[in-house]
């Protein structure tokens, strides 16, 4: 949390994709950061102690894609919201780390700030939805 | 036909079915001497049909078929301790490559209990097994192509729907972004078909499965008070071809749009209905709303690229469009009869 404004962190490794997310993040009244794969945002995360959720792509190129990325984030960062999007239509729920909220591409705008929102106000029902 | 040399004679008969067996045949005495080969053995095995007769089977060819289990496994069988049944086994020779081999053998049957003899069947799977692997290759190829194709296109409609909403945030005019906003619900319409088309097995899109996403996407990007309005889905078994469900996921986008942009002004409750069954090759699409109704005369909006879009569509379907007064609210029904597309002289929409 910056200046009472949530923080989210977007990682996404196309371009117009993250410009588009980071827009959505910023239309919704929080603070947006950015990464382009799994390695930059661990050293955002590392550089600052403030980022309330990461909202991650899965198919990313780099060492950990986002479903790695959401479990080293969970195990390394509890407190973390985490929301997953993915070109994949369904992915084993049980793939992801509890709590995580899953969304197929091309998502929802609206449906996405609302799980932001749902995530950032503790409400653990927010998790794994399609 | 050679009078075999050993001390039992066998019937030329037995000899001329083992010879001119399609399969890879060995008669065998019980100290594996040949007393008859099948000639389709020979070919497949590149040995002179000449020099078998008598030989051990360790002699056969460069000596090859010495090899000391399958010795042994034949010694057992003619013993009466083992059976050899499908019994898998590499012939290696100088200037071949490997062959894989499946041998079954058992000792003649034939009432003469002193006199032990064997048949050795053999066939050569090298081929086969290379053609399951490569097929087994090219299913597990096609799969992870398909998958990352699927992926592509979910990523491209991502792009897409991410530069409409990033428009859609920054115009200043209300109709402009109303416009964007609705581009960006057609896009989405045909996602949710790519998503159900990537979990079909066969092509073909349940219905019920593709409006309720569908509805579900039109509804969180349009609606902001779901206490207010909301969207049911009463959809019968059917699937359709993946051409057709494109066509009718545009016209339920395009209906739905508009029931929501004009039948509930002033924040005006209400809920829209959206239906579909068939009957045989008949079917009933309709979306009814609640709202305030059509205006008519000169209160009658202009017909928009929606009502366009919802025309060629159910004409391209052959399908009646039919708008009625829902009292309290307006349906519109698109119904496709096949004996009246028949009768019609049109080429069929499948």
């Amino acid at each position: 949390m910056n200046k009472g404004k949530a923080v989210v962190l977007v990682v996404e490794d196309s371009t117009i994709i993250r410009m588009g997310a980071v827009d959505l993040v910023l239309a919704a009244g929080y603070e947006a950061l950015q990464a382009r794969d799994a390695d930059e945002a661990i050293a955002i995360l590392e550089s600052r102690g403030d980022v309330d959720l990461v909202f991650t792509d899965v198919q990313m190129p780099g060492t950990m894609d986002g479903i790695k990325l959401a479990h080293y984030i969970r195990d390394r960062w509890p407190p973390v919201r985490l929301i997953v999007a993915s070109g994949a239509a369904i992915i084993e729920e049980s793939s992801l780390p509890g709590g995580s909220s899953f969304f197929s591409k091309p998502y929802d705008d609206h449906a996405i700030t609302d799980a932001m929102a749902r995530l950032l106000a503790g409400d653990a029902s927010a998790g794994s939805r399609v | 036909m050679p009078k075999p040399p050993t001390v039992h004679s066998e019937a030329p008969s037995t000899l001329a079915v083992v010879v001119s067996s399609n399969e890879p045949l060995l008669f065998l005495t019980e100290d594996l001497r040949v007393i008859a080969a099948s000639a389709s053995f020979c070919r497949a095995f590149e040995i002179d049909p000449a020099a078998v007769l008598d030989r051990h089977l360790g002699q056969l060819g460069a000596g090859e078929w010495a090899m000391p289990k399958l010795v042994s496994l034949l010694k057992a069988t003619a013993s009466g301790s083992a059976r050899i049944e499908a019994y898998e086994i590499d012939l290696v020779r100088p200037d071949h490559k490997a062959r894989q081999l499946v041998v079954n053998a058992r000792t003649l049957d034939d009432g003469d209990a002193d006199n032990i003899r064997l048949l050795v069947a053999i066939t050569d799977v090298t081929d086969m097994r290379a053609e399951a692997r490569l097929k087994d290759n090219l299913v597990r190829d096609k799969a992870m192509l398909l998958q990352e194709v699927q992926h592509r296109v979910a990523n491209s409609l991502q792009i897409i729907a991410s530069v409409l909403m990033q428009s859609a945030r920054r115009v200043q005019s209300e109709e402009a972004r109303g416009h964007l906003q609705n581009a960006h619900n057609r896009v989405m319409s045909i996602a949710a078909l790519q998503r159900q088309l990537s979990t079909s097995s066969d092509g073909n899109v349940e219905v019920r499965s593709y409006f309720n996403q569908l509805c579900l996407s039109l509804g969180a990007s349009m609606i902001a008070d779901p206490e207010r309005l909301s969207i049911e889905v009463t959809v019968d078994d059917s699937a359709v071809e993946a051409d057709i469900s494109v066509s009718l996921g545009l016209i339920v986008t395009e209906l739905v749009i508009n029931a929501l942009k004009h039948a509930f002004p002033d924040e005006r409750d209400g809920k829209i209905l959206v239906d579909y069954r068939s009957s045989g090759d008949d079917w009933t699409l309709s979306v009814t709303d609640n709202g305030i109704g059509m205006p008519s005369g000169e209160d009658a909006p202009k017909a928009g690229l929606g009502s366009g879009i919802v025309e060629a569509l159910a004409k391209n379907l052959l399908g009646e469009i039919a708008v009625s007064d829902a009292g309290p609210g307006t349906a519109v029904t698109i119904s496709h009869k096949e004996d009246a597309a028949v009768q019609a002289d049109l080429p069929s929409a499948a």
